[in-house]
């Protein structure tokens, strides 16, 4: 019946287990060692902190500064954060302390379809509403001129995008409490809100921070929905209004372009270290606080 | 009990496997590149990668050509001009599309390149523009043009025209680093991309559409951006601003030919309009090429196939010009 025996069978699926083990386990490495390698021109020629706080970019003259876009990626991802950490919470504790299972049933697959939604749609989806939106209106409201394409902007799209993403992580979390810590706080008097305050948001808290720190893992990361709405003006950004750039458009925008120049591809294998870099400590870092949320 | 059950042929079959599919596919890898000219009959394959400027003229002669030598197949991918630059250099690909000036470092790297065709940056409005007839009249020189674009000295359309209006003036630029930008920046004075002031909008139909959208704004395209290709009249919602070719603060009849696209591609050839922005686009290869394939099908796209560029929306090659590029293969 079969071509090789019960024993066999086993024997082969296990040597594949091996090796895909050991893909997985070596993957990173390989990334790092890559990235490191292709940069080194870069690193070897320049110090650190040159490279990291130097303002001025001009590959032509030599001149690699990349703090124009670290700064422009902090200020759009920690933007996004601030706009979708509390949309996300309260949401979360609405759907799980405040209506019915079935209610969830209809809500998973609706938060699913907006996290598989593919981030070149929510660019499009930027420059036909955020962006008009913020040059027209908000803008002129606030009373300042601006073409919509800014740090704002990146962060209204970005924000929208990790909602779905920090959701559903918070949505587990809340769920995996033990329902006898609510019981116990509501019959000692306590109201629904000084339930939720003192005993849930306590109890989930290392949950909540590690929900947050992956959304911003990967805010950091997103490439194509910022490009098309950020600007992509490398200066040092005054405002939220201003454009600004971020280190995965620049990436993007010149890898196919530039990579037949050394020093320019180093610089670019450069950005995607330092990628690499902010989003492993932002993993370590919630990793540290699932490890202590484990242990409750 | 579970036992791990390592058997040794299971092994050697398993990394037999793993062996076989990459053979396949480096075998593929060299497939490509092994021609030979039988007889009068070309026949073989040539691997085409690069500028995504270039891809719509080279996808179209690779079609004709095709059909001249059916034994002969060409696979043309676009992936930006320094893959196309990398791809050569490294004899990935037989030619790479290449449509900037090639640096001294690729230079250095034994690039060897042909032009074969030539394309334009054209200064781009909005046809809503608030001083588009005073544009019209007097252009505006690249003095005026590097005030508004490198050093930003221009900030409304009024000192840009010489009168009083107050509407501020936003330039667009390429976010993506591309030919296009490089030959704008290179007219400008000798600059870089990286010098050209402004919001920087992602690849040449998001430029034109910035423009479309604001009133104020000013931008650079390329011909086929500009020009629609079946009518050869400008794209509703865009106007070109003439460049005062002369400084005499007018524009002469023989600076006005932005009405069509046929009276610009004619301008762009003779000379009239400058080159930059008006630029060569290239095919290059890690060193002379030898595969004589490859020669014949240069050689051809110098010749007969300069009849596809115009349809194309290119430009064609004066032929003075053609005669010293067909003389590098000597």
């Amino acid at each position: 019946m079969y071509l090789l025996n019960r024993k066999q069978r086993h024997g082969v699926n296990y040597t594949w287990m091996i090796i895909s083990l050991l893909l997985v386990a070596f993957l990173p490495f390989f990334l790092f060692s890559g990235l490191y390698l292709k940069s080194f021109l870069l690193i070897h020629d320049y110090s650190l902190t040159e490279l990291i706080f130097s303002n001025e970019w001009r590959p032509s003259s030599g001149k690699f500064g990349f703090y124009p876009f670290i700064v422009g990626s902090v200020w759009v991802t920690l933007l996004a954060m601030i706009i979708s950490a509390p949309i996300c919470l309260l949401t979360a504790i609405y759907v799980t302390q405040y209506t019915r299972k079935s209610f969830l049933r209809i809500m998973h697959p609706a938060i699913d379809i907006l996290a598989g939604i593919p981030s070149v749609v929510y660019g499009l989806w930027g420059i036909l509403v955020i962006v008009p939106f913020i040059s027209r209106y908000l803008g002129p409201w606030m009373g300042v001129k601006t073409m919509g394409y800014s740090i704002l902007a990146a962060s209204f799209v970005l924000s929208i995008m990790i909602i779905p993403f920090i959701l559903n992580i918070l949505i587990e979390i809340f769920r995996a409490i033990p329902g006898e810590l609510k019981e116990a706080a509501l019959s000692l008097g306590a109201t629904p809100w000084q339930t939720i305050k003192q005993v849930l948001l306590r109890k989930a808290l290392p949950g909540i921070i590690a929900a947050f720190g992956f959304g911003l893992a990967r805010a950091f990361g997103e490439t194509m929905a910022v490009l098309m709405v950020v600007g992509n003006v490398v200066k040092l950004p005054k405002s939220v209004f201003d454009p600004g750039y971020t280190l995965p458009a620049l990436i993007a925008n010149n890898y196919g372009e530039m990579l037949s120049i050394p020093k320019y591809d180093s610089a670019l294998m450069f950005a995607a270290l330092l990628l690499l870099i902010v989003s492993l400590f932002f993993n370590l870092v919630m990793h540290f606080f699932i490890v202590r949320y484990n242990k409750y | 009990m579970l036992k791990p059950y390592l058997s040794l042929p299971l092994l050697r079959f398993i990394l037999l496997l793993l062996l076989t599919g990459f053979l396949t596919v480096s075998c593929n890898n060299s497939n490509s590149r092994s021609a030979s000219v039988k007889g009068d009959t070309l026949q073989g394959k040539i691997t085409i990668s690069g500028a995504f400027a270039l891809y719509p003229l080279v996808v179209k002669w690779a079609e004709v050509y095709h059909e001249l030598h059916p034994g002969v197949t060409i696979n043309v991918s676009a992936g930006g001009a320094g893959k196309g630059m990398a791809d050569a250099l490294s004899h990935m690909v037989d030619l790479g599309m290449y449509s900037k000036s090639v640096s001294p470092e690729e230079q250095a790297k034994g690039a060897w390149w042909i032009a074969m065709a030539k394309d334009a940056v054209l200064p781009t409005i909005n046809s809503q523009n608030p001083v588009l007839s005073e544009l019209r009249k007097k252009g505006l020189t690249r003095q005026k043009f590097y005030d508004i674009f490198i050093t930003g000295k221009i900030k409304t359309w009024g000192e840009a025209v010489g009168n009083g209006c107050a509407v501020t003036l936003q330039s667009f630029t390429r976010s993506d680093a591309c030919g296009a930008a490089e030959m704008w920046a290179k007219y400008l004075k000798d600059n870089k991309q990286e010098d050209l002031q402004g919001l920087g909008v992602n690849g040449d139909p998001g430029v034109a559409d910035a423009v479309r959208k604001n009133p104020e704004g000013i931008g650079f395209n390329n011909l086929g951006f500009v020009y629609q290709m079946d009518t050869r009249k400008i794209y509703q919602g865009l106007e070109v601003v003439p460049i005062d070719l002369n400084d005499n603060g007018i524009i002469d009849k023989e600076e006005s030919f932005y009405n069509t696209m046929d009276q610009v591609m004619e301008a762009i050839n003779k000379g009239v309009y400058p080159s930059p922005p008006a630029r060569d686009l290239y095919f290059v290869s890690g060193g002379k090429p030898v595969n004589p394939l490859v020669i014949a099908f240069l050689r051809w796209t110098l010749t007969e196939g300069q009849q596809y560029v115009h349809e194309a929306g290119y430009v064609e090659i004066p032929p003075d010009k053609i005669k010293s590029e067909l003389s590098k293969f000597d």
